[in-house]
């Protein structure tokens, strides 16, 4: 069991971090916002945490806090000028919004440690806190999803004219779940701080925008399922066959290129509509069969 | 109830509404109809406010609305059931109708699922079944029901025979007269005029941005113009678009 777990336990924690910031893209994009602003707001709840915890001596609990308000705070106003942006349009102006964090990042050498990084952050957060944050998250994106507030997400995304003939205040639900996407990015870009010692402001610059934006894609972005399936297998893949790991980024453009093309809806998503839809058969067969 | 003033709306310059002045008492059903591009949906869009207009006023209940946001005033009770359905077709019918209740805000509701059943009943037999396997002129009345599920106090509705075989036109007529006999207040933006004239207490004819005429839709449907224009001679074409 301990050789096991000394095995696997690095990539579980990856992949517990990773399906952080996977749920944090999912719900901007499951409520029609086309963000990639989750490495940015990673990046400053990371960032948040680390400085406050090296520099200040803050107690870890009272960073990864701050981390998560800061990615809360940053998302919100982010939301302010997005909501007049559509589409493409908003996927360039948040990329532009990673790329401004990043630069800063560098720049401000004596505050975030510039490109040398971050050191001596406390390793605080092991396996179990991940687990816990990452249950704890999932579980609040399903509860969200079964309450109007999913429904209205869902509702934007498909249709935003009627959206608004319903009476929704699109640019309100939609700084909703920036927010609440925000939220998630700082906490798990706090909890990645206090798990790895040092950070690095390449850690999250366009690989990790990629990264996130496929365990999403490839997953689907609809039922909760999406990122959980998504992520785990765009993080075992490159672990099992180890040569391609080197690739990794070769290896999801590849994966990327197929399932837009034969699954757009992602993996999850496709799947569980085709068990929805044999089942809705199996049942009107039965039904026809009654009649008979 | 609702009352437009002078209204004007332009796209890039465009004019596409030039000074439309109209009102609609309570109760009443009104019917605005016209030929292709006449704005027509230019005007309910810059009534509820999913279009900017560019002079003008409007005024629901004595409250003036003409700079509110679209959701607002949905959230009013002034509902617009939009052109072409769009109903959401990877939800159940009773998915789709719920949704409604959304634009209720914290108004009471006004129609439950059994009022809105009793109206179109074909959409009891297809509650459970996805909303995008239904028929078009099915789906007209899901999206119909899904906006009487908001508790409308006016129904702004934009060419609901878009599309439709004549036998549903008048299927979805029917289902609009029915409406009309329980008080509700309605306007009704058409491309179908004898249908239009048929089920409204008023009709009002709008060209090139302008309204021509106005009259009880009674004595519209016998003006020998209109009837020149916009509902031939011929009977065997009246389900046409």
């Amino acid at each position: 069991m301990a050789s096991l777990y000394n095995a696997w336990g690095p990539i579980l924690d990856l992949y517990l971090l990773q399906l952080g910031f996977a749920f944090s893209q999912y719900l901007v994009l499951r409520a029609g916002v086309f963000s990639l602003a989750t490495a940015a707001l990673a990046a400053i709840g990371a960032y948040t945490a680390g400085i406050l915890a090296v520099k200040h001596g803050v107690h870890p609990a009272l960073g990864i806090l701050a981390g998560t308000g800061m990615g809360t705070a940053a998302a919100l106003v982010l939301s302010w000028p997005l909501a007049r942006l559509r589409g493409v349009y908003q996927a360039i102006a948040t990329l532009a919004f990673v790329q401004i964090v990043l630069s800063l990042n560098i720049w401000a050498e004596g505050l975030t440690g510039g490109a040398m990084g971050l050191m001596n952050i406390p390793r605080v957060v092991g396996t179990p806190g991940l687990l816990a944050a990452a249950v704890a998250v999932t579980y609040i994106i399903w509860a969200i999803g079964r309450t109007r507030i999913g429904r209205t997400f869902d509702v934007i995304r498909e249709n935003e004219a009627v959206a608004v003939s319903l009476g929704v205040s699109v640019p309100r639900w939609q700084a909703l779940a920036f927010a609440l996407s925000g939220a998630i990015a700082g906490l798990f870009g706090a909890l990645e701080a206090f798990h790895s010692y040092a950070l690095d402001p390449n850690i999250f610059g366009f690989s990790f925008l990629i990264a996130t934006l496929s365990y999403v894609v490839f997953g689907g972005r609809k039922s909760v399922l999406g990122p959980l399936v998504g992520t785990a297998v765009l993080i075992l893949l490159p672990e099992l066959a180890r040569p391609l790991a080197e690739n990794r980024v070769l290896v999801y453009g590849l994966l990327l290129i197929l399932v837009i093309n034969f699954l757009p809806r992602g993996v999850a998503d496709t799947l569980l509509d085709a068990w929805h839809r044999r089942r809705l058969a199996r049942r009107s067969a039965a039904a026809a069969e009654a009649l008979r | 109830m609702l009352e437009v003033q002078d209204l004007a709306v332009s796209y890039r310059g465009i004019r596409a509404l030039r000074g439309v002045s109209l009102n609609v008492a309570a109760g009443e059903t009104v019917a605005l109809i016209g030929p292709n591009g006449a704005g027509k949906s230019s005007l309910l869009n810059a009534i509820s406010g999913l279009v900017a207009k560019a002079g003008g006023r409007v005024a629901f209940d004595g409250a003036d609305i003409t700079r509110a946001s679209p959701w607002s005033v949905a959230a009013r009770g002034l509902l617009q059931v939009p052109e072409g359905r769009q109903v959401f077709p990877g939800m159940s019918v009773q998915e789709n109708l719920l949704l409604g209740t959304t634009a209720l805000g914290a108004r009471p509701a006004t129609w439950g699922l059994d009022e809105v059943f009793a109206i179109f009943p074909i959409l009891r037999e297809r509650r459970a079944q996805l909303a995008g396997s239904l028929s078009g002129g099915q789906q007209q009345m899901l999206a119909i029901g899904r906006a009487l599920m908001g508790g409308p106090r006016l129904l702004l509705l934009d060419e609901p025979s878009l599309g439709l075989a004549p036998l549903i036109v008048r299927q979805v007529f029917r289902a609009l007269a029915g409406l009309k006999a329980t008080g509700l207040t309605i306007l009704l933006v058409e491309q179908n005029a004898r249908q239009a004239l048929a089920v409204s207490d008023r009709a009002l004819v709008l060209e090139q941005g302008r309204i021509v005429r106005q009259g009880a839709s009674a004595d519209l449907a016998h003006d020998p113009a209109i009837i020149a224009s916009y509902l031939g001679q011929d009977e065997a074409h009246a389900g046409g678009g």
